[in-house]
Protein backbone atom coordinates (compact mmCIF):
# COMPACT_ATOMS: atom_id res chain seq x y z
CA UNK A 1 0.00 0.00 0.00
CA UNK A 2 2.50 2.40 1.02
CA UNK A 3 5.00 1.47 -1.88
CA UNK A 4 2.04 1.89 -4.00
CA UNK A 5 1.44 5.68 -3.07
CA UNK A 6 3.75 7.65 -4.68
CA UNK A 7 2.97 6.07 -8.17
CA UNK A 8 -0.08 7.47 -7.35
CA UNK A 9 0.77 10.82 -6.45
CA UNK A 10 2.61 10.86 -9.21
CA UNK A 11 -0.60 10.26 -11.54
CA UNK A 12 -2.44 12.85 -9.96
CA UNK A 13 0.14 15.11 -10.12
CA UNK A 14 0.94 14.60 -13.73
CA UNK A 15 -2.97 15.80 -15.07
CA UNK A 16 -2.20 19.12 -11.97
CA UNK A 17 1.20 20.31 -13.14
CA UNK A 18 0.04 20.11 -17.16
CA UNK A 19 -2.75 22.31 -16.11
CA UNK A 20 -0.72 24.66 -14.34
CA UNK A 21 1.74 25.28 -17.10
CA UNK A 22 -1.11 25.96 -19.44
CA UNK A 23 -3.57 27.54 -16.63
CA UNK A 24 -2.48 30.98 -15.13
CA UNK A 25 -4.46 31.89 -12.25
CA UNK A 26 -7.80 34.45 -12.37
CA UNK A 27 -6.63 37.58 -10.41
CA UNK A 28 -8.96 38.58 -7.55
CA UNK A 29 -10.62 41.86 -6.38
CA UNK A 30 -10.33 41.97 -2.36
CA UNK A 31 -14.22 41.20 -2.53
CA UNK A 32 -12.66 37.68 -3.80
CA UNK A 33 -14.53 38.51 -7.38
CA UNK A 34 -12.31 37.90 -10.21
CA UNK A 35 -11.02 41.23 -11.47
CA UNK A 36 -11.69 42.34 -14.68
CA UNK A 37 -9.31 45.53 -14.78
CA UNK A 38 -7.65 45.67 -17.38
CA UNK A 39 -7.42 46.74 -21.51
CA UNK A 40 -8.36 44.14 -23.68
CA UNK A 41 -8.97 43.35 -26.86
CA UNK A 42 -11.86 42.29 -28.62
CA UNK A 43 -12.32 39.27 -31.37
CA UNK A 44 -8.86 38.01 -30.66
CA UNK A 45 -7.41 35.10 -28.98
CA UNK A 46 -4.08 35.66 -28.76
CA UNK A 47 -2.06 35.95 -25.77
CA UNK A 48 0.56 39.13 -25.49
CA UNK A 49 1.13 42.70 -25.65
CA UNK A 50 -0.66 44.33 -28.39
CA UNK A 51 2.22 44.28 -30.56
CA UNK A 52 2.74 40.40 -30.13
CA UNK A 53 -0.84 39.48 -30.42
CA UNK A 54 -0.89 41.70 -33.97
CA UNK A 55 1.78 40.41 -36.17
CA UNK A 56 -0.74 39.16 -38.53
CA UNK A 57 -1.93 41.15 -41.98
CA UNK A 58 -1.88 44.24 -40.13
CA UNK A 59 -5.12 45.23 -38.90
CA UNK A 60 -5.36 45.69 -35.62
CA UNK A 61 -2.13 46.21 -34.57
CA UNK A 62 1.79 45.94 -35.89
CA UNK A 63 1.49 44.11 -39.12
CA UNK A 64 4.88 43.05 -38.60
CA UNK A 65 3.78 39.88 -40.69
CA UNK A 66 2.48 40.86 -44.16
CA UNK A 67 2.15 37.01 -44.84
CA UNK A 68 -0.23 36.77 -41.52
CA UNK A 69 -3.85 35.69 -42.28
CA UNK A 70 -6.14 37.99 -43.48
CA UNK A 71 -8.76 39.25 -41.51
CA UNK A 72 -12.74 39.48 -41.23
CA UNK A 73 -14.50 42.57 -40.44
CA UNK A 74 -16.72 44.29 -37.88
CA UNK A 75 -19.40 43.97 -40.48
CA UNK A 76 -19.27 40.14 -40.44
CA UNK A 77 -21.36 37.52 -38.87
CA UNK A 78 -19.13 36.61 -35.23
CA UNK A 79 -16.77 33.28 -36.25
CA UNK A 80 -18.61 29.97 -35.25
CA UNK A 81 -22.07 31.68 -34.10
CA UNK A 82 -25.53 30.66 -35.33
CA UNK A 83 -27.32 32.09 -37.78
CA UNK A 84 -29.47 35.37 -36.66
CA UNK A 85 -33.06 34.08 -35.95
CA UNK A 86 -34.98 37.18 -37.80
CA UNK A 87 -38.54 36.78 -38.37
CA UNK A 88 -38.50 36.62 -42.11
CA UNK A 89 -40.15 39.91 -42.86
CA UNK A 90 -36.63 41.28 -40.37
CA UNK A 91 -34.11 38.83 -42.95
CA UNK A 92 -35.18 40.48 -46.03
CA UNK A 93 -34.49 43.58 -44.04
CA UNK A 94 -30.94 42.32 -43.01
CA UNK A 95 -29.96 41.22 -46.84
CA UNK A 96 -31.35 44.54 -47.65
CA UNK A 97 -28.86 46.42 -45.51
CA UNK A 98 -25.96 43.88 -45.81
CA UNK A 99 -26.14 44.63 -49.89
CA UNK A 100 -26.27 48.09 -49.44
CA UNK A 101 -23.96 48.30 -46.26
CA UNK A 102 -21.82 50.92 -46.76
CA UNK A 103 -24.58 53.59 -47.07
CA UNK A 104 -26.85 52.01 -44.02
CA UNK A 105 -23.85 51.24 -41.63
CA UNK A 106 -24.61 53.89 -38.43
CA UNK A 107 -21.10 53.70 -37.69
CA UNK A 108 -20.25 54.83 -40.92
CA UNK A 109 -22.31 58.47 -40.10
CA UNK A 110 -20.31 58.30 -36.91
CA UNK A 111 -23.17 57.02 -34.60
CA UNK A 112 -21.99 55.09 -31.50
CA UNK A 113 -21.59 51.31 -32.52
CA UNK A 114 -23.57 50.32 -29.59
CA UNK A 115 -23.22 46.48 -27.95
CA UNK A 116 -22.41 43.57 -28.85
CA UNK A 117 -20.58 45.09 -31.37
CA UNK A 118 -18.22 47.35 -29.41
CA UNK A 119 -17.09 44.62 -27.59
CA UNK A 120 -16.55 42.11 -30.24
CA UNK A 121 -14.44 44.61 -32.16
CA UNK A 122 -10.89 43.94 -32.13
CA UNK A 123 -9.22 47.23 -33.51
CA UNK A 124 -9.73 49.49 -30.82
CA UNK A 125 -9.24 48.70 -27.69
CA UNK A 126 -11.37 48.75 -23.93
CA UNK A 127 -10.63 49.05 -20.75
CA UNK A 128 -12.24 47.62 -17.57
CA UNK A 129 -12.30 49.23 -14.08
CA UNK A 130 -13.79 46.71 -11.80
CA UNK A 131 -14.90 48.11 -8.06
CA UNK A 132 -17.13 46.53 -6.02
CA UNK A 133 -20.09 48.47 -6.48
CA UNK A 134 -19.81 48.98 -10.16
CA UNK A 135 -18.00 48.29 -13.23
CA UNK A 136 -16.90 50.58 -15.81
CA UNK A 137 -16.29 49.88 -19.17
CA UNK A 138 -13.95 52.29 -21.63
CA UNK A 139 -14.52 51.86 -25.40
CA UNK A 140 -11.78 53.50 -27.62
CA UNK A 141 -14.32 53.53 -30.72
CA UNK A 142 -16.09 56.25 -30.93
CA UNK A 143 -15.19 57.18 -27.22
CA UNK A 144 -18.22 55.21 -25.55
CA UNK A 145 -18.51 53.86 -22.12
CA UNK A 146 -20.46 51.53 -19.65
CA UNK A 147 -21.28 52.57 -15.83
CA UNK A 148 -22.38 48.57 -14.74
CA UNK A 149 -23.97 49.02 -11.30
CA UNK A 150 -23.50 45.76 -9.19
CA UNK A 151 -27.00 44.76 -8.07
CA UNK A 152 -29.03 47.27 -8.84
CA UNK A 153 -32.31 47.85 -11.05
CA UNK A 154 -32.57 49.71 -14.00
CA UNK A 155 -33.75 53.09 -13.50
CA UNK A 156 -37.57 53.30 -14.21
CA UNK A 157 -37.11 56.78 -16.42
CA UNK A 158 -34.89 55.05 -19.18
CA UNK A 159 -34.39 57.09 -22.00
CA UNK A 160 -33.71 55.22 -25.22
CA UNK A 161 -29.88 55.26 -25.88
CA UNK A 162 -27.03 53.45 -28.03
CA UNK A 163 -25.20 51.75 -25.40
CA UNK A 164 -28.32 51.05 -23.28
CA UNK A 165 -28.79 50.62 -19.61
CA UNK A 166 -26.19 47.75 -17.58
CA UNK A 167 -26.76 46.44 -14.30
CA UNK A 168 -24.36 43.66 -13.19
CA UNK A 169 -24.59 41.13 -10.51
CA UNK A 170 -22.16 38.09 -10.00
CA UNK A 171 -23.23 34.35 -10.56
CA UNK A 172 -20.01 32.48 -9.40
CA UNK A 173 -17.24 33.76 -11.28
CA UNK A 174 -19.25 35.53 -13.74
CA UNK A 175 -20.08 39.15 -14.31
CA UNK A 176 -23.65 38.77 -15.53
CA UNK A 177 -24.54 41.95 -17.20
CA UNK A 178 -28.66 42.44 -17.86
CA UNK A 179 -28.91 45.37 -20.60
CA UNK A 180 -31.72 47.27 -21.66
CA UNK A 181 -33.31 51.03 -22.65
CA UNK A 182 -31.71 50.37 -26.15
CA UNK A 183 -32.86 52.77 -29.35
CA UNK A 184 -32.89 51.26 -32.46
CA UNK A 185 -30.19 53.06 -34.16
CA UNK A 186 -27.29 49.99 -33.75
CA UNK A 187 -25.81 47.28 -35.82
CA UNK A 188 -26.06 43.94 -33.24
CA UNK A 189 -23.14 41.83 -34.62
CA UNK A 190 -22.89 41.53 -38.70
CA UNK A 191 -23.65 43.80 -41.40
CA UNK A 192 -27.51 44.97 -41.20
CA UNK A 193 -28.18 43.50 -38.15
CA UNK A 194 -31.01 46.00 -36.63
CA UNK A 195 -32.92 45.20 -33.77
CA UNK A 196 -36.09 47.08 -32.17
CA UNK A 197 -36.04 48.99 -29.08
CA UNK A 198 -37.46 46.21 -27.43
CA UNK A 199 -34.12 44.46 -27.57
CA UNK A 200 -33.10 42.98 -24.07
CA UNK A 201 -29.53 41.60 -23.61
CA UNK A 202 -28.24 39.29 -21.46
CA UNK A 203 -23.75 39.21 -21.26
CA UNK A 204 -21.40 37.13 -19.35
CA UNK A 205 -17.93 37.62 -19.14
CA UNK A 206 -15.93 34.88 -17.28
CA UNK A 207 -12.11 35.88 -16.48
CA UNK A 208 -10.50 32.00 -17.33
CA UNK A 209 -6.74 33.19 -16.19
CA UNK A 210 -4.79 35.70 -16.53
CA UNK A 211 -5.14 36.37 -20.42
CA UNK A 212 -8.62 35.86 -21.43
CA UNK A 213 -11.73 36.57 -20.57
CA UNK A 214 -15.29 34.58 -22.40
CA UNK A 215 -17.88 36.71 -23.67
CA UNK A 216 -21.72 35.52 -24.02
CA UNK A 217 -24.43 37.64 -25.38
CA UNK A 218 -27.58 36.74 -26.01
CA UNK A 219 -29.94 39.41 -27.64
CA UNK A 220 -33.85 39.20 -27.03
CA UNK A 221 -35.89 41.37 -29.46
CA UNK A 222 -39.76 39.55 -30.38
CA UNK A 223 -40.24 42.43 -32.90
CA UNK A 224 -37.78 40.70 -34.55
CA UNK A 225 -36.34 37.80 -33.45
CA UNK A 226 -37.89 34.52 -33.76
CA UNK A 227 -36.11 33.30 -30.35
CA UNK A 228 -33.24 34.51 -28.72
CA UNK A 229 -29.51 34.88 -30.10
CA UNK A 230 -26.31 34.35 -28.46
CA UNK A 231 -22.90 35.45 -29.94
CA UNK A 232 -19.39 34.42 -28.29
CA UNK A 233 -16.27 36.12 -28.52
CA UNK A 234 -13.20 36.09 -25.98
CA UNK A 235 -11.65 38.99 -25.15
CA UNK A 236 -7.67 39.28 -24.20
CA UNK A 237 -5.46 40.89 -21.97
CA UNK A 238 -3.20 43.79 -23.84
CA UNK A 239 -0.87 45.09 -20.94
CA UNK A 240 0.82 48.39 -21.49
CA UNK A 241 -2.08 49.23 -24.52
CA UNK A 242 -3.66 52.47 -23.66
CA UNK A 243 -6.76 53.58 -24.98
CA UNK A 244 -6.76 56.71 -27.12
CA UNK A 245 -9.29 59.44 -27.89
CA UNK A 246 -11.76 58.28 -31.21
CA UNK A 247 -13.95 61.86 -31.79
CA UNK A 248 -15.38 60.28 -35.65
CA UNK A 249 -17.32 63.36 -36.54
CA UNK A 250 -13.66 64.83 -37.04
CA UNK A 251 -12.96 64.22 -40.42
CA UNK A 252 -15.78 61.69 -40.99
CA UNK A 253 -15.41 61.94 -45.70
CA UNK A 254 -17.62 58.59 -45.51
CA UNK A 255 -21.44 60.25 -46.46
CA UNK A 256 -20.16 62.55 -49.17
CA UNK A 257 -17.98 60.05 -50.93
CA UNK A 258 -21.55 57.68 -50.80
CA UNK A 259 -23.57 60.16 -52.07
CA UNK A 260 -21.68 60.39 -55.17
CA UNK A 261 -21.00 56.09 -55.13
CA UNK A 262 -24.79 55.57 -55.10
CA UNK A 263 -24.97 58.13 -57.76
CA UNK A 264 -22.80 55.88 -59.64
CA UNK A 265 -24.85 53.14 -58.50
CA UNK A 266 -22.11 51.56 -56.57
CA UNK A 267 -21.80 48.26 -55.54
CA UNK A 268 -21.41 48.07 -51.82
CA UNK A 269 -21.07 44.04 -51.49
CA UNK A 270 -17.51 44.77 -53.67
CA UNK B 1 -11.92 11.67 -46.53
CA UNK B 2 -8.08 11.54 -46.18
CA UNK B 3 -5.67 12.08 -43.32
CA UNK B 4 -4.33 15.14 -45.45
CA UNK B 5 -7.90 16.52 -46.32
CA UNK B 6 -8.72 16.41 -42.56
CA UNK B 7 -5.57 18.43 -41.21
CA UNK B 8 -6.57 20.83 -44.34
CA UNK B 9 -9.94 21.18 -42.46
CA UNK B 10 -8.29 21.39 -39.32
CA UNK B 11 -6.33 24.50 -40.30
CA UNK B 12 -8.54 26.01 -42.08
CA UNK B 13 -11.15 26.10 -39.12
CA UNK B 14 -8.63 26.79 -36.71
CA UNK B 15 -7.49 29.89 -39.32
CA UNK B 16 -11.44 30.66 -39.27
CA UNK B 17 -11.46 30.97 -35.43
CA UNK B 18 -8.39 32.56 -34.80
CA UNK B 19 -8.60 35.54 -37.07
CA UNK B 20 -11.51 36.83 -36.40
CA UNK B 21 -10.20 40.51 -35.40
CA UNK B 22 -13.17 42.78 -36.32
CA UNK B 23 -12.95 46.11 -37.28
CA UNK B 24 -15.10 48.70 -39.14
CA UNK B 25 -15.83 51.87 -40.79
CA UNK B 26 -16.53 51.90 -43.64
CA UNK B 27 -16.72 49.21 -46.94
CA UNK B 28 -13.28 48.87 -48.56
CA UNK B 29 -15.04 47.49 -51.65
CA UNK B 30 -17.19 50.38 -52.32
CA UNK B 31 -14.44 53.11 -52.36
CA UNK B 32 -11.57 51.32 -53.81
CA UNK B 33 -10.76 48.88 -56.14
CA UNK B 34 -8.88 46.29 -55.49
CA UNK B 35 -8.20 45.14 -59.14
CA UNK B 36 -6.36 48.73 -59.35
CA UNK B 37 -3.50 48.20 -56.84
CA UNK B 38 -0.93 51.21 -57.44
CA UNK B 39 2.66 51.67 -56.01
CA UNK B 40 3.72 54.91 -56.03
CA UNK B 41 6.70 57.30 -54.89
CA UNK B 42 6.49 61.19 -53.98
CA UNK B 43 7.35 63.20 -51.53
CA UNK B 44 5.01 64.31 -48.46
CA UNK B 45 3.36 67.47 -48.53
CA UNK B 46 0.47 67.39 -45.99
CA UNK B 47 -0.28 64.74 -42.80
CA UNK B 48 -4.11 64.60 -41.41
CA UNK B 49 -3.70 62.63 -38.49
CA UNK B 50 -7.83 62.77 -37.83
CA UNK B 51 -10.59 59.86 -37.47
CA UNK B 52 -12.01 58.06 -38.33
CA UNK B 53 -9.14 57.78 -40.92
CA UNK B 54 -5.85 59.60 -41.21
CA UNK B 55 -4.79 60.99 -44.76
CA UNK B 56 -1.37 61.63 -46.07
CA UNK B 57 -0.81 64.00 -49.01
CA UNK B 58 2.23 63.31 -51.75
CA UNK B 59 3.87 64.68 -54.87
CA UNK B 60 4.06 62.21 -57.34
CA UNK B 61 5.93 62.70 -60.74
CA UNK B 62 4.74 60.41 -64.09
CA UNK B 63 6.96 59.45 -66.72
CA UNK B 64 6.36 62.51 -68.27
CA UNK B 65 7.65 64.76 -65.48
CA UNK B 66 4.02 66.33 -64.59
CA UNK B 67 3.29 66.22 -61.09
CA UNK B 68 0.16 65.18 -59.64
CA UNK B 69 -1.06 65.58 -55.65
CA UNK B 70 -2.30 61.93 -54.13
CA UNK B 71 -4.01 61.17 -51.40
CA UNK B 72 -3.78 58.04 -49.04
CA UNK B 73 -6.25 56.80 -46.76
CA UNK B 74 -5.74 55.19 -43.64
CA UNK B 75 -5.56 54.05 -40.22
CA UNK B 76 -7.33 56.60 -37.75
CA UNK B 77 -4.21 58.11 -35.40
CA UNK B 78 -5.10 55.28 -32.20
CA UNK B 79 -4.37 52.59 -34.43
CA UNK B 80 -1.52 54.39 -36.22
CA UNK B 81 0.06 55.03 -32.80
CA UNK B 82 -0.57 50.95 -31.90
CA UNK B 83 1.15 50.04 -35.61
CA UNK B 84 4.22 51.55 -34.69
CA UNK B 85 3.45 55.04 -36.23
CA UNK B 86 4.84 58.18 -34.10
CA UNK B 87 3.67 61.71 -35.07
CA UNK B 88 5.28 64.14 -36.32
CA UNK B 89 9.00 61.43 -36.05
CA UNK B 90 7.96 58.68 -38.59
CA UNK B 91 6.65 60.43 -41.27
CA UNK B 92 7.06 64.61 -41.96
CA UNK B 93 6.26 67.04 -44.97
CA UNK B 94 9.08 66.39 -47.11
CA UNK B 95 10.09 62.80 -46.65
CA UNK B 96 9.81 60.57 -49.73
CA UNK B 97 7.90 57.75 -48.96
CA UNK B 98 6.68 54.69 -51.38
CA UNK B 99 3.08 53.97 -51.12
CA UNK B 100 1.66 50.82 -52.18
CA UNK B 101 -2.66 50.65 -52.01
CA UNK B 102 -5.32 50.33 -54.36
CA UNK B 103 -7.53 53.05 -56.46
CA UNK B 104 -10.42 54.74 -55.47
CA UNK B 105 -13.25 53.59 -57.96
CA UNK B 106 -14.35 57.45 -58.39
CA UNK B 107 -11.96 59.81 -57.20
CA UNK B 108 -8.83 60.46 -59.38
CA UNK B 109 -5.22 60.88 -57.27
CA UNK B 110 -6.80 59.29 -53.94
CA UNK B 111 -6.03 55.33 -52.97
CA UNK B 112 -6.71 53.47 -50.03
CA UNK B 113 -2.62 53.21 -48.63
CA UNK B 114 -1.58 50.02 -47.67
CA UNK B 115 1.97 49.96 -47.25
CA UNK B 116 4.39 52.49 -46.25
CA UNK B 117 8.41 51.99 -47.61
CA UNK B 118 10.69 55.00 -46.01
CA UNK B 119 13.84 56.32 -47.79
CA UNK B 120 15.52 54.03 -45.15
CA UNK B 121 13.82 50.60 -46.13
CA UNK B 122 11.26 50.39 -43.10
CA UNK B 123 8.03 49.44 -43.60
CA UNK B 124 4.88 50.22 -41.90
CA UNK B 125 1.10 49.89 -42.57
CA UNK B 126 -1.04 52.61 -42.71
CA UNK B 127 -4.07 50.93 -43.67
CA UNK B 128 -5.93 47.32 -43.41
CA UNK B 129 -5.96 45.09 -45.82
CA UNK B 130 -8.00 45.52 -49.10
CA UNK B 131 -12.01 43.72 -48.56
CA UNK B 132 -11.81 45.61 -44.74
CA UNK B 133 -15.46 46.24 -44.12
CA UNK B 134 -17.06 44.77 -46.77
CA UNK B 135 -18.94 42.07 -44.24
CA UNK B 136 -17.57 38.77 -46.39
CA UNK B 137 -20.06 36.31 -48.28
CA UNK B 138 -22.37 35.75 -45.34
CA UNK B 139 -25.06 37.43 -43.91
CA UNK B 140 -25.98 37.73 -40.50
CA UNK B 141 -29.18 35.94 -40.85
CA UNK B 142 -30.49 32.38 -41.22
CA UNK B 143 -32.32 33.23 -43.93
CA UNK B 144 -36.17 32.14 -43.41
CA UNK B 145 -37.30 29.40 -45.82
Amino acid sequence: MMRGLPWVMALLWLPVSVYAQTKTPVPRASDGKPDLTGVWQGGSTQKGTWEEANTGIGLGGSGANPAGASVRSSSDRPAGSEGAPYQPWAAKKVLESFNNRGIDDPTARCLPPGIPRVVMLGLFPQQIIQTPRQIVMLYEYMNTFRVIPINAKHPDDLLPSFMGNSVGHWEGDTLVVDVTGFNDKTWLAGAGTFHSDALHMTERFTRVDQDQINYEATMEDPNVFTKPWTVRSTLMLREGTRIEESVCAENNLAPERYEQLLKDNANFRR
Amino acid sequence: MTKGHLGTWRLAAALFFFVTVMLAHHSFGAEYDVNKPVTLTGVITKIEWTNPHSYFYTDVKDEKGQTANWKFEGYPPGVLVRTGWKKDVTIKVGDTVTVFGWHARVDSNWAHGREVTFSGGKKLFFGPPAGTGDGGATPAVGVAK
